[in-house]
């Protein structure tokens, strides 16, 4: 084939999407971006970074997004590694059957799913009556609109990607190696160090990533179980847009969203196997 | 590290928190009181009726599937050409190309409803309901490429260039020898692309204005409002569903594997 044929034929393949994109999101992105550092006047300024990030509430909300973000992570993989270890191993019928189940909630409206926390962490919610029956507390205790409840709400939220994540990376761990491993007297938590986890490190690197920055930039979750009295970055940036109309530290805000997930998405990958062992 | 205990009861305890809540959802939607509370008490399917009732929960839903609709298949119109050529040739700047489809992923949903919100209104001034389709068009781009390419990678290429050396043209050849391989993986991207949209919040959250909400956005509005079970028999109604979409989908094209 020639190449002039070739090339009008990835023209006319790519192109309309590629304007697309360029027009109704690259274009978009980039205005927002260069809209942070305008003035007003025509110049360049950092001043706006400088108000929001010397802002008492903002570090607040900053901190504190992150802080969630590293207890939801460590929890997922926690749960997460065992459970995807477990259906690789499982016959292939019981496999997809548990395979469906974990993505049953992936596809499910995370509204629907946030709701549920309510019914569980509300005044009058299975929580709160568990309690009183066992006559542990006289009062309702407040549950809902705590961070506690938010980092739960996340957990359930994002666990299905970490055990897909972490389950087809396991995929490629061939059980030859495993069982060579335990014949030769490794114990299994040595197998574990020693064999599985390195050789299924990129996976995990992988859902490491997604489910952080997704803590990150998550909205419904905080939005229902935190409301305007445990705000985070997302819902921060949400009230500032579309409540208190202060464009400008929506905008900053924004920024600082993109660049938080993109140095993770980055800096999470320069971690290798090799770099570990 | 064969089937230990341990790790059954670990793997046990993430079921059962990563489900539990359905559960519990659906059995509160029956309730017969008049507030969320559990246990409920009695037995009534008056939530479900109020539901059917509330005129903006009926507008949202339609809104949510025109939108869902006509996103998908735009995304689709425009993503299949794009998983093609990145499969069938080799050109220079082909990662970039991938990186620039697969970015709508990466970028935060929030931002990018922020970021259309801005631009469209600063430098034109399209109606809210368009932003909204093409919003959510952006977001799906990623999901339908992927797909596609996936299903495209297992076609040999080969029956192609023979249908064209042949005499066959190039669309007629796409059409005639590549897209019938490809169908199901085209169905799956398909659904996979609706369900995203459907269930999207971030974007939908900046393009709303009057009279003009999706289905996920008029839920949380309702709730600031309202503390009852309405949004249990609602959600309840998503969650059936989807499992019916989902398992469907599953037995038929077999969508996990997309995933």
């Amino acid at each position: 084939m020639n190449t002039l044929y070739r090339k009008r034929a990835l023209l006319l393949l790519l192109g309309p999407g590629g304007a697309f994109l360029l027009f109704f999101f690259l274009s978009p992105l980039v205005f927002v971006l260069a809209e942070s550092f305008r003035d007003g006047a025509g110049g360049v300024t950092l001043m706006r970074y400088g108000e929001v990030l010397q802002n008492r509430q903002f570090r607040l909300v900053f901190v504190r997004t992150l802080k969630m973000a590293l207890i939801v992570t460590p929890l997922a993989v926690l749960f997460g590694y065992p459970a995807a270890y477990l259906m690789t191993k499982l016959a292939p019928g019981k496999k997809s059957i548990l395979m469906s189940l974990v993505i049953l909630p992936l596809m499910t409206s995370p509204v629907a799913r946030t709701f549920a926390w309510i019914v569980i962490l509300g005044k009058f919610g299975i929580v709160n009556h568990t309690l009183q029956v066992l006559h542990l507390t006289q009062e309702p205790v407040r549950l809902m609109y705590t961070e506690g409840a938010i980092i739960v709400g996340l957990l359930q939220l994002f666990m299905p990607i970490m055990v897909l994540t972490l389950a087809s990376a396991l995929e490629n761990v061939q059980e030859e190696v495993e069982e060579a491993a335990l014949s030769l007297g490794s114990s299994r938590i040595g197998t574990f160090f020693r064999i599985i986890l390195p050789l299924s490190f990129e996976g995990l690197i992988m859902g490491v990533t997604l489910v952080f920055t997704g803590c990150i930039t998550a909205y419904v979750t905080p939005a229902i179980l935190g409301g305007a009295r445990v705000l985070t970055l997302a819902t921060l940036m949400r009230q500032e847009a579309l409540v208190l109309m202060n464009w400008e530290a929506a905008t900053v805000i924004a920024v600082i969203m993109i660049g938080t997930t993109l140095i993770l998405y980055n800096g999470l990958r320069l971690f290798k196997p090799g770099n570990m062992t | 590290m064969k089937k230990s205990k341990l790790l059954i009861i670990i793997t046990a305890v993430m079921f059962f928190f990563l489900l539990g809540p359905f559960v519990i959802i659906i059995m509160s939607s029956f309730s017969g009181d008049a507030i969320m509370k559990f246990p409920p008490r009695g037995f009534s399917l008056q939530w479900y009726r109020k539901v059917l009732n509330i005129e903006m929960f009926r507008t949202t839903f339609w809104v949510s599937l025109k939108i869902g609709l006509a996103a998908t298949l735009t995304a689709l119109l425009l993503g299949v050409p794009i998983a093609y050529a990145n499969v069938r040739y080799r050109y220079a700047g082909k990662s970039l190309v991938e990186l620039i489809f697969s970015s709508p992923a990466i970028v935060p949903g929030l931002v990018i409803g922020f970021s259309l919100l801005r631009f469209f209104i600063y430098v034109t001034q399209i109606p809210i309901i368009i932003g909204l389709y093409l919003g959510h068009t952006a977001i799906l781009f990623p999901y339908t490429v992927r797909v596609v390419s996936a299903s495209l990678r297992n076609f040999d290429m080969g029956v192609e260039e023979a249908a064209v050396s042949l005499g066959s043209s190039p669309l007629h050849a796409f059409f005639a020898v590549v897209f019938p391989n490809i169908k199901s993986g085209i169905a799956a991207a398909f659904i996979l692309a609706f369900i995203t949209s459907f269930n999207n919040v971030p974007i939908s959250l900046f393009l709303t204005g009057p009279g003009v909400a999706t289905l996920p956005i008029q839920m949380l509005i309702y709730m600031e409002y309202y503390y009852d079970p309405t949004i249990s028999a609602l959600s309840s109604i998503i969650i059936v569903l989807t499992v019916l979409v989902v398992q469907g989908a599953e037995r038929l094209l077999g969508i996990s594997k997309y995933m």
